[in-house]
């Protein structure tokens, strides 16, 4: 019994004994001792020899501060960080570190931003964690630094790259891009909608067939097997080549095929950019305008031809220059309206009535001196011209010298259909001006109203100079049996 | 971590250790290495990490780490150190060498 309790005395002696033991040799890294809240372990030097490792090779800065904010070890990434070595960073206070504030530590455990002072005078935004520690009675704190401007440049690329898709969703091209074998890699939603499929990995030439807009282009094409198309475009600067896509649902489309290197960081090219455009509309304009210049070219040259026309004949018959100025504008002056109609009305033709408004509007139209009565007649394009001129001559005569010369006098504009409605008789009645004398006067008004309403009007003029004022009566084709191509008759000079 | 079912007459060993430190990593890979030399398929080792819940070291009164305490069968029997001495660790358990 008494050797028992010996024992069991000698017992936690001997445990005791071997622990010292068990630490003198060295078999045990760590150590369990009673803390103000209960059993702590602490741990014995180079226990900790693999954590050390761990913290000198992590991505982060590492730092420990003792009680009074006194940096106590330092990682190597915090010597990177900051470009200062170890032994510089050592001994300093944690505030030094940062450009602004200092950041602490937050109660939700969270990391909060700073600004790193750099030794070569920059500084670094940082994302900082810290955490306070008891460590055997002693308290330290330990700090993350966490390197911002990765994670803002990888943002900044995942911006770029954002942006590049938006642009690739957006544009009204089909735009691909191809790896160096020919491979689709990236597609716009334009190149999927014409495509009917998303074309990305397979090759150029299966996703989208083509054919050459022209001959000359075909056989630019036809150079190309289908491989060797896929691999010169994704090689090679490819420019307007206009092409079809043999899709059936993109028949009478036309596209513009080009193509250009993706170049990497180190400007090696690394595939192309190839971009389907379509020209459809852009080549129906052209022709359009094509056509306009021709018709215009057409159209400038009879008018010039009529203000030679025009102005030869005047001279012929103006008493003075005053008189030639004087007459010469005033017939401009109507080639001028008849124009501003076709312009307005696109050349499409005009009412009859709202002619006569238009051209007569100088001469007191609407103020009940000229009246006008017959139904309503649609001119084609190319009667108004020569019917302006036709009506500025019969108007300009009746103010100088006919009913619109006196304060009572009147004109009457009447018109009716004939010859299964194919003729358009119009009767020019003036009446309340001075008395007409016998005869009447063939100046160059009347040749005029002759010659322009014989050859552009394909009619007939009959001018009756009665004693109560003249009466003319026109009778010409509301339209043309054939499109004449020559120059209008009041372009012709007379013999 | 329990590397076999226990029987009647099996060892049911515990292993204080202190997060992955070389003497802990050393203690278990010596223990396993022994119990499955010398008691295979009559052993359990049940390993206890005193970083996560330093409070558990109360149990065993555990003062250094690694620490191997024999639960079964009685009486309880302690070993400090990375168990790194076959023969010490035999004698301690109890165990006859094979």
């Amino acid at each position: 019994m008494a050797s028992n309790d010996a024992m069991q005395a000698a017992r936690p002696r001997n445990e005791a004994e071997e622990t010292v033991e068990a630490i003198h040799r060295g078999n045990v890294d760590a150590v369990v001792v009673q803390g103000p809240s209960g059993p702590q372990v602490i741990m014995l030097q180079g226990a900790d020899a693999p954590y050390h490792v761990l913290v000198e090779r992590m991505s982060d800065g590492a730092l420990t501060l003792d009680a009074d904010g006194c940096i106590v070890y330092v990682n190597s990434r915090l010597c990177a960080l900051t470009g200062l070595g170890a032994q510089e960073l050592v001994g300093r206070s944690f505030a030094s570190l940062f450009i602004g504030s200092v950041p602490q530590q937050r109660a939700d455990d969270t990391a909060s931003d700073a600004q790193l002072r750099r030794a070569d005078g920059g500084d670094l935004p940082v994302s900082v964690w810290m955490r306070q520690m008891a460590m055997g009675g002693v308290v330290a704190t330990l700090v993350t630094l966490t390197d911002m401007s990765i994670q803002r440049r990888a943002e900044e690329v995942a911006t770029a790259e954002r942006f590049a898709r938006s642009i690739l969703e957006q544009a009204t091209d089909a735009i691909v891009v191809l790896a160096l074998d020919g491979r689709i890699t990236h597609a716009s939603w334009v190149a999927e909608q014409l495509a009917g499929r998303s074309p990305v990995g397979h090759m150029f030439s299966e996703a989208f067939a083509l054919d050459a807009e022209s001959a000359t282009q075909q056989s630019t094409l036809a150079r190309f097997s289908r491989e060797s198309l896929d691999q010169a475009l994704a090689t090679k600067p490819f420019h307007g080549v206009e092409v079809r896509l043999r899709d059936p649902r993109m028949s009478g489309r036309s596209f513009l095929l080009s193509a250009g290197p993706l170049v990497n960081d180190a400007k090696d090219a690394v595939g192309s950019i190839v971009t389907l455009t379509d020209i459809t509309e852009r080549k129906r304009a052209e022709e359009q305008q094509t056509m306009l210049v021709a018709e215009l070219n057409h159209r400038v040259k009879n008018i010039l031809a009529i203000v030679q026309s025009v102005a030869g004949q005047t001279l012929r018959t103006a008493p003075s220059l005053p008189a030639f100025n004087k007459a010469f504008s005033g017939r401009i002056q109507a080639v001028s309206i008849a124009h501003d109609i076709l312009t307005q009305t696109r050349w499409i033709g005009i009412g009859f009535n709202e002619l006569l408004t238009t051209v007569l509007a100088p001469y007191g139209v609407g103020e009940g001196r000229i009246v006008i009565e017959g139904p309503p007649v649609l001119l084609e394009a190319r009667l108004v011209l020569p019917l302006s001129m036709v009506l500025h001559e019969l108007a300009t005569n009746a103010s100088k010298y006919g009913a619109l010369s006196a304060p009572l006098g009147q004109v009457t504009i009447s018109w009716r259909l004939r010859d299964d409605r194919q003729r358009l008789e119009l009767i020019w009645l003036e009446r309340g001006g001075p008395l007409v004398e016998g005869g009447g006067s063939r100046g160059f008004g009347t040749t005029l109203i002759d010659r322009v309403v014989r050859f552009d009007l394909d009619g007939d003029a009959v001018l009756a100079f009665e004693p109560e004022g003249i009466r003319c009566k026109l009778i010409f084709a509301l339209t043309a049996e054939t499109t004449p191509e020559h120059l209008p008759a009041s372009a012709v000079q007379p013999d | 971590m329990t590397a076999a079912p226990m029987e009647q007459d099996g060892y049911n060993l515990r292993l204080y250790v202190a997060g992955q430190t070389p003497k802990s990593l050393a203690a278990l890979a010596n223990l396993k290495k022994l119990c499955e030399t010398h008691l295979p398929g009559r052993y359990t080792i049940e390993v206890i990490d005193l970083m996560k819940d330093p409070a558990l070291a109360q149990r065993d009164q555990i003062v250094a780490i690694p620490t191997l305490i024999r639960q079964l069968p009685e009486p309880l029997k302690r070993i400090i150190g990375d168990l790194s001495n076959a023969e010490k660790v035999l004698v301690g358990l109890d165990i006859a060498p094979s």
